[in-house]
């Protein structure tokens, strides 16, 4: 499979994750935007694990410590969002900043 | 209130000044060192209490102290239930030591530190009933006018100073004596300047007649022992280093000349008994100045003091007519000699005085005057002798309108028809009697000069019998409308002052707004946009942040991707 199936699915990912975050106000989709572009990077650095057939497999072995670190960024942002609710009542970020700046 | 405390302060302060002054009535000058300031090299001047008392400066110092416990005693009466006589009380004792500070010193600075502490004195006295509009403006304009003579002094005391080396008066009368003579006209004009202010002489003479909203005490003490004379004593102190120029002599001979006879006219034409009062002051004063032109500082210090007694005597005399008839108008007044017979007594003493007639110390004193002229008139004094037959004219002509004017006031004020009135207070003929008493008294010793003494008692006599034939004719003389609005010299003043005032500092308001606010401004202006500029960027809003952050990181490697196609 040539690399750039791979690369261009990544790209698209990152691009729709990187939408998400800038455009969503809702912060659990904002969240999901994050997610995405971690896994276009992941879906990267998988492809190209396998274009250099590395003996070590060092782009595999970072896929895992990002998902690893997606894991705990979700959990901890989720939380966040979670407490930010409690105590606003919402999660549309533009609200809450208003909020917090009154 | 009690009020006698203020009397018996005054009254230490007063014996002290005496037991100062009066051994030195006959002596030769003594010196008393009390304080020496610390030596700060030539550049600045040296400090010092140094005091000389010569006969001269004792007369002087004991007609302030006479004059001002005299007034204090007065004002306990005069002044009623006033509310802030307190102050009052304290600014008189303050005004009798300024002057005993300027007439005793030795040091030029130091009398000027007097001299300044009299302008303030006498600022917050004749403005002490600043609820009326026109005491506000009478002081203000008092303290603007004789400031602007202060300047004269300041300068005149940094140029001897400078030209002597030192600030000394005793050393300067003996430099200015054996040196030849350096900035003399400089130094005369200014000293000029100086007097012409303090002394109100023409053309800054119309304060002392607007200073007449103050208390009438405040008035004969400004008139008679302090403020005023401070002027006259300053000339006279510094006669020796003044003489030195003929052009200052000559420019105080004249400004004396035009004064006297001006202010003498200006009495005349009065309708006011104490503004009438006024002018005759600045008339009085110019005819010691004209004295001290000469180069007679005696003559002049003594009608000083002649003069002080006896128009402390006229003013505090007013003071009563007024508080007995409520105005000072002399319409108001007219046939006062039943209802105050001290006072018409004591006052007619005070008139006659005015007027040179013999034997009060007017006559002796004005004569002293008019025989420095003449002897000045041999043309071997520093002063031309053509001016001083001119000044001598003019004088002998002054002493004529002075009779006329004393013997207008005196019967306006005391004959005629009887004006209601109340009587008067023992507290306030008390210094009645004693200022007539000085006014006779003070005649004793003094030296008779009689072919003038004839000229001028024939002159008064003049003068008394036509103001006599005047008043028959109910005053109807033709002179007097311009005469009494003092032929609009005060609105020289009036409209120039405000009006160049009012250009300079529009002038500085425009260079403020255009010269030197354009900078702040302009500095705001650019700041302000740049603030919108950048401000518009910081929204605080992380997603903005994240956009522009994302825009840079695409510009970033499309940037790189076209340096590298481009390579």
């Amino acid at each position: 499979m040539p690399l750039l199936y791979p690369l261009l699915l990544s790209a698209a990912l990152f691009g729709i994750g990187l939408y998400g975050v800038l455009a969503r106000r809702n912060a659990v989709l904002v969240l999901v935007g994050i997610e995405l572009m971690l896994n276009a990077v992941n879906l990267q650095l998988v492809a190209y694990d396998a274009w250099f057939a590395e003996t070590l497999h060092t782009g595999q072995v970072l896929t895992l410590f990002v998902i690893a670190l997606a894991a705990a960024e979700i959990g901890l942002g989720l939380a966040i969002v979670l407490a930010m609710f409690r105590a606003t009542g919402t999660i549309d970020v533009d609200t809450v900043e208003r909020e917090v700046e009154a | 209130m009690r009020r006698w405390p203020y009397v018996v302060v005054t009254a230490l302060v007063s014996a002290a000044v005496a037991v100062w002054a009066i051994p030195h009535l006959g002596d030769d000058p003594s010196t008393s060192v009390t304080y020496r300031g610390n030596d700060v090299g030539p550049a600045l001047p040296r400090l010092s209490l140094d005091t000389v008392v010569d006969p001269m400066a004792a007369q002087v110092m004991l007609l302030a102290a006479g004059v001002a416990l005299l007034v204090q005693v007065y004002s306990t009466a005069y002044m009623g239930d006033d509310k802030r006589y307190r102050s009052y009380a304290w600014l008189i004792v303050l005004f009798e030591i300024a002057m005993v500070a300027v007439v005793a010193t030795d040091n030029l600075f130091v009398l000027l530190i007097g001299w300044e502490i009299m302008g303030v004195c006498s600022y917050l006295l004749i403005g002490h009933a600043w609820e009326l509009p026109q005491a506000r403006a009478g002081a203000a304009k008092a303290f603007l006018v004789t400031r602007i003579a202060d300047i004269g002094l300041l300068v005149a005391i940094i140029v001897l100073g400078q030209t002597y080396g030192t600030y000394r008066i005793s050393h300067l009368i003996d430099a200015a004596g054996q040196e030849e003579p350096r900035n003399a006209t400089a130094i005369g004009l200014l000293l000029v300047l100086a007097v012409v202010g303090k002394s109100a002489q023409v053309p800054l003479h119309t304060w002392l007649p607007d200073a007449m909203p103050g208390p009438t005490p405040i008035t004969a003490l400004i008139h008679a022992a302090t403020m005023v004379a401070a002027g006259v004593y300053l000339l006279a102190r510094l006669l020796p280093v003044f003489e030195t120029s003929q052009v200052a002599m000559t420019t105080l001979a004249v400004v004396a000349a035009v004064t006297m006879l001006l202010a003498a006219l200006f009495a005349v034409a009065q309708t006011d008994l104490k503004r009438a009062l006024a002018w005759s002051t600045v008339s009085q004063l110019a005819l010691m100045f004209a004295a001290l032109s000469t180069g007679n500082a005696a003559a002049g210090i003594n009608h000083l003091v002649s003069h002080g007694a006896f128009k402390a005597l006229l003013f505090l005399g007013c003071g009563v007519a007024m508080v007995a008839v409520g105005s000072s108008a002399l319409s108001a007044m007219g046939g006062l000699r039943k209802s105050l017979p001290v006072t018409f007594w004591t006052m007619t003493i005070g008139f006659a005085a005015l007027a040179g007639v013999v034997p009060t110390v007017g006559f002796f004193s004005k004569d002293g005057v008019l025989d420095a002229l003449h002897v000045a008139t041999d043309g071997e004094a520093t002063l031309g002798g053509a001016t001083a037959w001119v000044v001598l004219v003019v004088a002998v002509l002054t002493s004529g309108v002075t009779a006329v004017y004393a013997t207008r006031l005196w019967t306006s004020t005391f004959l005629g028809a009887p004006a209601p009135a109340h009587g008067e207070r023992r507290a306030m003929v008390g210094p009645l009697l004693l200022l007539a008493v000085a006014c006779l008294a003070l005649s004793v010793g003094q030296e008779l000069h009689v072919g003038i003494g004839a000229l001028s008692t024939l002159v008064a006599a003049v003068g008394i019998v036509a103001a006599l034939w005047l008043r028959d004719r109910g005053w109807r003389v033709r002179f007097g409308r311009p005469l009494a609005d003092e032929l609009g010299l005060d609105a020289v003043f009036v409209r120039a002052a405000p009006a160049v005032t009012l250009g300079a500092a529009r002038m500085v308001d425009a260079i403020d707004a255009d010269g030197i606010d354009v900078y702040p401004r302009g500095g705001a202006w650019f700041a302000q946009r740049a603030s919108w500029v950048i401000g518009a960027v910081q929204s605080a809003r992380v997603q903005v942040y994240a956009t522009i952050v994302a825009g840079g990181a695409l510009l970033i490697v499309i940037g790189s991707v076209a340096a590298g196609v481009g390579s």
